[in-house]
Parts: structure tokens; C-alpha cells; sequence
């Protein structure tokens, strides 16, 4: 019996040098304050990591990590963390992906298992409940993650292994190569393939028999049925089934911010011919569901005609799907599936690869780029051919794919062109939303821990336009209103706290945050009748908080600092030249202040305030800090 | 008799079957303890769950040894524990591949939790059923061969 109940309870850490492992019980003081998941890896990340170290170095550690809910009946609690140092950024890199593998983790034994190290040797690692074995993978090198995931299967003749894999753009050191569970379930953002393939590691296979246990069964049931219901009830459930996330992008259009052609509007004319609807009556044929979901939104494709009759798969989502259409001013749904399906393949984050694409193609555009720089190929808006080749020629690194591959902010610095042009923050390429439409999720990309990303916040209650909802939660009726300003530093710090707390606990966030279904009260009675342990609302915000600050410090550390939580230029001087978010621009510095005096950061630097963490629990990272000479003001 | 019937294409393969039949019946979440076992082709996007259809005649009440397994008047397949040796000979018997052992040895075997089962309660797209119906139970490759051929994809 673990000490607490929920958990697995226990550490398991990998030393691919010398390929021995060591299993610690699960530190209920990290428990306590951390929760679970990105929680445990945040926190581990700063306490043993040095600032400084190479991302694909042996020193770095890839930490996979889950959370107290999952391998429970507690719907969509499926979901694993997995961070590290990111190659792509220098910063805290960090991944979330559901599907089977974290609760197969969970069941064999583990709550976090920590990658230290490099294998000299092309290795899988395959932890069969108490036992872990390391594999020779030299078979699998080069492989896509479709046939890795096969061979790993027939290998150990065992279908129900769960896999976490890298593809050829991981080993071939593509800095945001992605690790893939279930073949399509993508930790794909900020590199945390690159890492894994860096130390050696093909995969992770995972089998585990073991049980999981919660406090108070009798709540746990009753919270559960709770919680069904309103999944059931929910305005969203339907078009969530039908579309998942692909049901943003026809809202996103009819806003006007879904970044089309490389953010120079908002509005894309096609948007009805690539949309999540269109895909959901003509394309799909099933519903699929990570573990435990009780509101499956994954759909399974088959495209029945033209040149990619036959292919089929799962997805794409929404940020895979707007990316190889509007971003890239591509109107042919066909051309989407198959470069979703072709990053999927091999390993690489839909997302960085669009914008390194798209990127390329507004220079190309503008006379920035010649077509013999770029391998002679056509980079017009849309062009099929420069689409699907370049995705290629990145996993491989080959001819301009290897300029692209360390993404959109190094390819500036290599051409020496075109970097006011990269749609990144920190180095991470943003996301399907223009900022100018959404004034919270924009704040939110600027001080996210990973870079420019909208998983740390994603205040969609923004979408909603209703002031009532910002004067309940946060006194502020503009809080909730989407081109407005004021309030969205209350806005967003609440966001990032709770979306800390849902990455700890690792159930889904569209359906726990985006549907408002686990708030800090109730997510409060979850942790008691799983795990036992009490804590009021507001402690579980603060363990949102403590992690959020201890990722500020860790990238404070590596020299992070206010004048880098900032939007590209574009967002921040040029308007929106049509639709309905017509004329607006982003003004940061006001949100910007109002971000870290609600945070008690220090405004000036952007550094958490001693008195701040030590509020937190956290005097030691105050300290270090303070040693390495860091000082808030 | 009513049946616990699976409709393949709504199976999204989530599992929650797995995990609301461990809890109904050991009060702990495990697929190693489930009754109901959903196989999964990820590539294909097919899912099936896996379980005891009360076959009648069943090869495995005729396999045990000790007359562990009976049938009750319902209709149910059931395991008396005393009696069972945890020989597995029911395992190896099962043309379904629907029985496996818990941690002691004693098949977990589908009970219908007792003429009202949970999983069917409880699936969250209907894929389980339980209700009346004459029909052959097919097995989970001949459900995905019918699929695929639906979906016209050359497997």
C-alpha cells in the first residue's frame, strides 16, 4: 500500500550511462505541494538541473511524469508530462499528451521515471512492471513512429505495451521533434523527442498489472457520477465529439483571428472548405477516446477521394489542422491531412513545422527569399509541393529543411534575415489564434514558461464576451471581454494557475478547464477522496502558483527576464486589415504590469520577489537565486 | 436472455469499461482485474471490447477440473473460489480469450454484476449493450474485418 492513495507511488530513475536503475518511494512532501505531473517534473527540473547545460547533452534529464487521478475511472485522467531542458527554446521545455501510456505507468508501478544520461548505444527502454530492460533498437533506427511502434509490439508479443516514441526528425536532432504514445497522442512541443533521441532512447515501452486505489471510494464514485453528468449535459459535449478542437476553426474565422497566411489577416476565404464540419460529414468514420474519457473527441479519418484516396488516421486537431491551412494559405483539406499525418510519422510538432513553413513563405513573398535558396522550390502561399517537401527535407535535414529544422527564430539567425518576421516567443512558435483578437490568450503566450504557447493559459472564457463572468470571478468586467485590456493580468495568472493544477493532476484540459468542469473547489474534493490528502481551494491554486513561479525561476535562471515576455512585432504595430477584429493591435506593457503585480513579480525584471516565494514555500529557489546573484530589482 | 452486446464502431477503445468493472467488483482500479478487456488496432482506429458471452454450451465450465464453474439459473457463468484450484484450464479454454486470473489465481470471469452490468451502465458511447438479441456474437477480428470494409480501407 503506497502512503497515499491515488499514487503509485514510486520514482523510478534511469541511468542510460551505465544502465542501472534506482526506485525511490514518492516524497509526500513533493506530493503536498507539487501534485503530480508537470508539477513533479518542474520542480525536479529546477532543483537538479544546472543553468547553462547543452539541452542535448547527457546532462539534461527527461522527466515523464503523471498524476494522482489517472488510472482511475475519474474521466479523461489519461495524461503524462514530459520535460526537460528544450533544445528549441534554452528554456523549460515541457510536453503534455494523453492517450494509454500514463496509465500504464501508473499500473506498472511509477509516478515519474527520469532519463539521465546517454546510451552510447541505439537503446529502447521496456519497464515491465518491477522490471526494466534495455533493448537494442538498432533495428528501429530511422524508423517512423508508426513501424517503431509495431516492431516494439511484435518484439515483445504483447499488443497491450504502451509506447512512447521518437521518429526520424528526432534522431536526426530537429529541435522540435515530438514523442508520440498511441502513434498519434503528440507530446510535440518544444523538442522533447529531440532529448529522448539525444541520449539514445528510441522509446519507452511500458507494461504494467498492478492497481491503483483512491481514499474514499464511496466519494470518489459519487464525485465521478457528478462529474459525468455534467460532461453529459454539457452545451459542448456534442460538437465536441463530432469535431474536437477542430470545431475553433470556423470560430475562430468568423472572430476574425485565425492567423491566416502567416498572421497577415485574420480571416481565411477558404476557412469553410477546411473546417472541422466539413471534416466531420465528409471524412470521418469514428469516434476515439483517450483513456477513461467519457467524451471522446478524437475522430478517425478516411479520405475516400483524389490523390490521397486511402489514407486514414486520427485528427488532426485544431492546431494541426489551421496550420497547413490558413497559416499556410492552403485551401486543400487533402494536402492538410497528409502533411498532419506526414509529421505524425515522423515525429514532428505540427505547430513549429507550419510556422517554420509559413515563415519561410512570407519571405518568399515579400522577395526576402529566392527560390534557389530554398531548393528551388515554389514557396507561394498554399503551394502543395512546398508544403509536403519541406516537412521531408526538415526530419531529414536536407538542403533548406536543415536551415528550418532548429526552428523559425535559429533560421533567421542562419539566413541573417527575416527574424522580426518569426511569430515565436522565447523561440517557440505561436499558435492558431492572433493575439490582436484575443487580448488574454496573447498575454498569456508573452509570460507562458515554455514560450509562445496558449497550453499554460488558455483563458477561453475570454471567447464568451460576457462582462458578468469577469465581474464574478475577478471584479473586472473587461476581464472576460476579448479585445479588451484591462483585467487580463487577473485573468490570466488565475488561468495559468489552474491549468498548472490540471497538468498536475493530468486529467484533459479542454474538458476540466475549457469546460469549466474541475475549478478549484471541486478539484479540491477530487484530491481528498483519491489520494486523502485535505487541502482547501485556495491551497490548490497555490500549488498552480508554486509551479508557475518555479518555472519562472528556472527560466529566470537561465536568463529570462521581462524584456522577453514579449509578442513579435507584427502583433504589437500593425493592425488586423479586416474581419471583425479589424484595427486592433496588442498593447502589451499595460497587461504586462498588471501581470506581474498580480504574480508579485518584481514589474521592472520580471523576477519573482522573495517575498513571493517565500509565500510559496519556495525561500530556497529565493536564495539560490539571490547566490547566483538574481536579484528582482 | 439479455446479452451484453458491442456495437464496434462506437467503441472509442476508452476503457472505461475496464475501469468502472475493477472498481464495481474489487474496489480497485485495474485492467488486470477487469472482466472486460478492450483490444485496440490504434492504426486502423478499431476497438472491441472482450468479455464472457455466457456461451451455452461453454467450453470452459467443461474444462474445469473441479467443478468450480456453474451456471446459475439466470443463466450466469459463475466461480465457486473454494472450489477452484486456479488451474487456468478455463483460460486456456475460453474460445473468446475472455477469461484471465486475478492476483489469486481465480478467474475474473463476467458476472453481469448480476443481471444489471456496469459497463454497459456506464459506457460513454453506448458501444455496450445490454438487451435482448439472437444474434451470432462475432469475434473481435471478424468485427474489424466488417469495419474496415465499410470504411473502404485496405487492411
Amino acid at each position: 500500500m503506497p502512503s497515499l492513495y491515488g499514487y503509485a507511488g514510486k520514482v523510478l530513475r534511469i541511468d542510460l550511462t551505465e544502465k542501472k536503475t534506482r526506485v525511490a518511494e514518492l516524497d509526500r512532501r513533493l506530493a503536498t505541494s507539487f501534485l503530480g505531473g508537470r508539477g513533479f517534473n518542474s520542480k525536479r527540473l529546477y532543483d537538479e538541473l544546472e543553468p547553462g547545460i547543452d539541452p542535448l547533452g547527457p546532462e539534461n534529464k527527461l522527466m515523464f511524469a503523471t498524476g494522482p487521478l489517472v488510472g482511475t475511472m475519474l474521466p479523461t485522467a489519461c495524461r503524462f508530462n514530459v520535460s526537460a531542458k528544450s533544445p528549441l527554446t534554452g528554456i523549460l521545455g515541457d510536453s503534455n499528451a494523453g492517450g494509454h501510456f500514463a496509465p500504464e505507468l501508473k499500473f506498472a508501478g511509477y509516478d515519474q521515471v527520469i532519463l539521465e544520461g546517454r546510451s552510447r548505444e541505439p537503446i529502447y527502454v521496456f519497464i515491465d512492471d518491477g522490471d526494466v530492460e534495455f533493448r537494442d533498437a538498432s533495428h528501429l533506427s530511422e524508423r517512423d513512429i508508426y513501424e517503431t511502434d509495431e516492431t516494439i509490439k511484435a518484439d515483445l508479443d504483447d499488443r497491450r505495451v504502451q509506447t512512447a516514441v521518437v521518429g526520424p526528425a528526432a534522431e536526426n536532432g530537429v529541435r522540435y521533434a515530438g514523442i508520440y504514445a498511441n502513434l498519434m497522442r503528440a507530446a510535440a512541443r518544444t523538442g522533447m523527442g529531440a532529448v529522448m533521441a539525444s541520449k539514445g532512447v528510441k522509446a519507452l515501452a511500458v507494461r504494467g498489472t498492478g492497481s491503483i486505489e483512491v481514499a474514499d471510494p464511496r466519494k470518489f464514485e459519487r464525485l465521478v457520477e457528478e462529474i459525468e453528468a455534467e460532461i453529459y449535459g454539457h452545451e459542448q459535449y456534442w460538437p465536441r465529439r463530432r469535431m474536437g478542437t477542430t470545431r475553433i476553426l470556423m470560430m475562430a474565422n468568423a472572430a476574425g483571428f485565425l492567423p491566416t497566411r502567416h498572421y497577415t489577416s485574420g480571416v481565411f476565404e477558404h476557412a469553410k472548405e477546411v473546417s472541422g464540419e466539413r471534416l466531420a460529414e465528409e471524412y470521418n468514420v469514428k469516434t476515439r477516446g483517450c483513456f477513461a474519457c467519457t467524451i471522446p473527441c478524437s475522430r478517425f479519418y478516411v479520405v475516400k477521394h483524389g490523390e490521397f484516396a486511402g489514407l486514414f488516421g486520427e485528427g488532426p486537431e485544431y492546431e494541426a489542422l489551421g496550420s497547413f491551412t490558413a497559416r499556410v494559405g492552403n485551401s486543400d483539406l487533402n494536402v492538410a491531412l497528409k502533411a498532419n499525418d506526414m509529421c505524425n510519422r515522423l515525429g514532428l510538432d505540427a505547430l513549429t513545422t507550419a510556422e517554420c513553413i509559413s515563415w519561410a513563405m512570407e519571405l518568399y513573398e515579400k522577395d526576402l527569399l529566392g527560390r534557389s535558396e530554398a531548393d528551388g522550390l515554389d514557396l507561394s502561399w498554399g503551394s502543395r509541393e512546398a508544403i509536403l517537401t519541406l516537412i521531408e527535407k526538415i526530419a531529414r535535414r536536407e538542403g533548406f529543411g536543415d536551415i528550418l529544422a532548429d526552428g523559425s527564430k535559429a533560421a533567421a539567425e542562419k539566413l541573417g534575415r527575416g527574424m522580426e518576421l518569426t511569430m515565436q516567443v522565447k523561440g517557440l512558435d505561436i499558435i492558431m489564434a492572433d493575439p490582436r483578437g484575443l487580448k488574454g490568450f496573447g498575454l498569456g503566450y508573452a509570460v507562458a514558461s515554455r514560450g509562445g504557447d496558449h497550453l499554460r493559459s488558455e483563458p477561453f472564457i475570454e471567447l464568451s464576451d460576457d462582462p458578468a463572468r469577469g465581474e464574478e470571478l475577478f471584479g473586472v468586467p473587461e476581464a472576460t471581454l476579448r479585445l479588451a485590456y484591462k483585467g487580463k493580468g487577473k485573468l490570466v495568472s488565475y488561468f495559468e494557475d489552474w491549468c498548472a493544477v490540471i497538468d498536475a493532476l493530468e486529467p484533459c484540459k479542454n474538458i476540466m478547464e475549457n469546460m469549466e468542469i474541475l475549478p478549484f473547489d471541486r478539484a479540491a474534493e477530487v484530491i481528498e477522496a483519491v489520494t486523502g490528502l485535505r487541502m482547501p481551494a485556495s491551497e490548490v491554486r497555490c500549488v498552480g502558483e508554486r509551479i508557475v513561479n518555479i518555472e519562472r525561476a528556472f527560466n529566470v535562471r537561465e536568463g529570462i527576464r521581462r524584456r522577453d515576455d514579449t509578442l513579435p512585432r507584427r502583433f504589437r504595430e500593425e493592425t488586423l486589415p479586416e474581419g471583425p477584429s479589424k484595427g486592433t493591435i496588442f498593447e502589451q506593457e499595460p497587461m504586462l504590469d498588471e501581470y506581474y503585480a498580480e504574480r508579485g513579480w518584481d514589474p521592472k525584471t520580471g523576477i519573482p520577489t522573495r517575498e513571493t516565494l517565500e509565500r510559496l514555500g519556495l525561500g530556497y529557489v529565493a536564495s539560490e537565486l539571490m547566490e547566483r546573484g538574481i536579484r528582482p530589482i | 436472455m439479455k446479452r451484453l452486446l458491442v456495437d464496434a464502431e462506437k467503441c472509442s477503445g476508452c476503457r472505461f469499461c475496464e475501469m468502472v468493472c475493477s472498481f464495481h467488483h474489487k474496489k480497485k482500479f485495474s485492467p488486470s482485474l477487469s472482466r472486460v478487456t478492450v483490444i485496440k488496432e490504434d492504426k486502423y482506429g478499431l476497438d472491441y471490447p472482450v468479455f464472457c458471452h455466457q456461451c451455452d454450451p461453454c467450453p470452459s465450465i467443461a474444462a474445469c477440473p473441479t467443478g468450480a464453474l456453474t451456471r446459475t439459473e439466470l443463466g450466469i457463468v459463475t466461480v465457486d473460489e473454494e472450489a477452484c484450484t486456479g488451474c487456468g484450464a478455463c483460460v486456456e479454454a475460453c474460445v473468446f480469450d475472455a477469461v484471465k486470473l486475478d492476483e489469486s489465481s481465480k478467474p475474473l470471469i463476467c458476472d453481469l454484476c448480476g443481471g444489471e452490468p456496469v459497463c454497459a451502465e456506464r459506457c460513454p458511447t453506448k458501444a455496450l449493450i445490454f438487451a435482448e438479441s439472437e444474434e451470432a456474437v462475432s469475434r473481435p477480428e471478424e468485427a474489424f474485418g466488417e469495419l474496415l470494409r465499410r470504411w473502404g480501407i485496405d487492411a
